[in-house]
């Protein structure tokens, strides 16, 4: 349960939020449905960005830049 | 037979209504007042002695404190001291809160911790409080963690917006985590409970099996209740590192 269990929540939580967030602009600035469906496919990017982060170890780390430099202090290590 | 979900069930002991809202003490809040009160009877009492050579008690309370002060010192670094009140606190209170939902206690038994509600507040607090952090210390520098040094400038408008959603969706993923360990974890012990019960009651040696399947799924569910916790626990620690350390 551990290891798919957190997949699979890191990549539903990516997406969720994302159409939370375009949700939230749609009825703030009247475009439905546009922004959900764009920030839809951001979320989905940001689900598959977060799993990725997490098999290589670094899914604490915020920003890509600071993922990136601790993959390479450890790979240093 | 018993209800799975049953047990996940908010009972109001004490009804309360203010104007319109209900805040009604529950038994999930009398079991967070125990484990607050257990806390704190356990660790004051465990260092009432003050002794130089620890007794029993004195030991006990002194691994939990070594145990966060040093996952604050190798993962957040000198600067976390200051924060360690804040990170002790919230590892007792959530592994007190998964191993007092292990133990059968009548009327108010019941798991906080297997409410998304409370693990997401919980979560909220720390990730509200790490980006305040974050901007306090980093001021608007802070946001040049949403796009990583050396990328092309045109790859802005699509990576900036999923670094976003990634920072965003992170009190999400914490949350969830601990939530559904504990409310997976307690559905599997009491479906289990109702085959030793029904199959026990006709067939003796049957319900042997899931006894001790039951018995095995019990120490390992404990086994989780700490994990959980430490997990919570360092996620908090290394988001906490990340907004004091940018670079």
């Amino acid at each position: 349960m551990g290891l798919g269990f957190r997949i699979g929540a890191e990549l539903v939580a990516g997406v969720l939020v994302g159409v939370g967030i375009g949700w939230v602009l749609d009825t703030w600035l009247k475009t439905s449905p546009w922004l959900m469906v764009l920030f839809l496919l951001l979320g989905g990017a940001a689900g598959v960005m977060n799993v990725y982060r997490t098999m290589r170890g670094m899914d604490a780390t915020v920003g890509l830049g600071q993922a990136s430099r601790r993959a390479e202090q450890a790979k240093d290590l | 037979m018993a209800n799975p979900i049953e047990q996940f069930k908010i009972q109001p002991l004490v009804p309360l209504k203010v104007g319109g809202l209900d805040i009604s003490f529950t038994n999930s809040s009398a079991m967070m007042v125990l484990s607050v009160c257990l806390i704190t009877l356990f660790l004051t009492l465990s260092v009432r002695s003050r002794a130089l050579v620890p007794g029993r008690w004195q030991s006990m309370a002194e691994v939990f404190y070594e145990f966060i002060a040093g996952m604050l010192r190798e993962n957040v670094g000198s600067e976390g001291r200051k924060y360690f009140p804040f990170i002790f606190s919230l590892f007792m209170f959530v592994l007190f809160g998964n191993l007092l939902g292990m133990m059968p206690i009548p009327v108010i038994g019941f798991t906080y911790t297997s409410h998304v509600i409370v693990t997401f507040a919980m979560a909220l607090v720390v990730f509200t409080g790490v980006t305040v952090i974050g901007f306090a210390r980093h001021g608007t520098h802070y946001l040049r963690m949403f796009f990583p040094e050396g990328a092309p400038i045109a790859t802005a408008v699509i990576l900036i917006p999923i670094e976003l959603i990634s920072y965003f969706s992170r009190p999400f993923s914490l949350a969830v985590r601990l939530f559904a360990n504990m409310t997976v974890g307690h559905i599997i012990l009491k479906v289990m409970g109702g085959f030793v019960v029904s199959l026990g009651a006709f067939y003796l040696v049957p319900g042997v099996v899931p006894f001790a399947f039951l018995s095995a799924v019990t120490v390992l569910e404990f086994g989780i209740a700490l994990l959980q916790a430490y997990v919570f626990t360092i996620l908090s620690c290394i988001y906490l590192h990340d907004a004091i350390h940018m670079h």
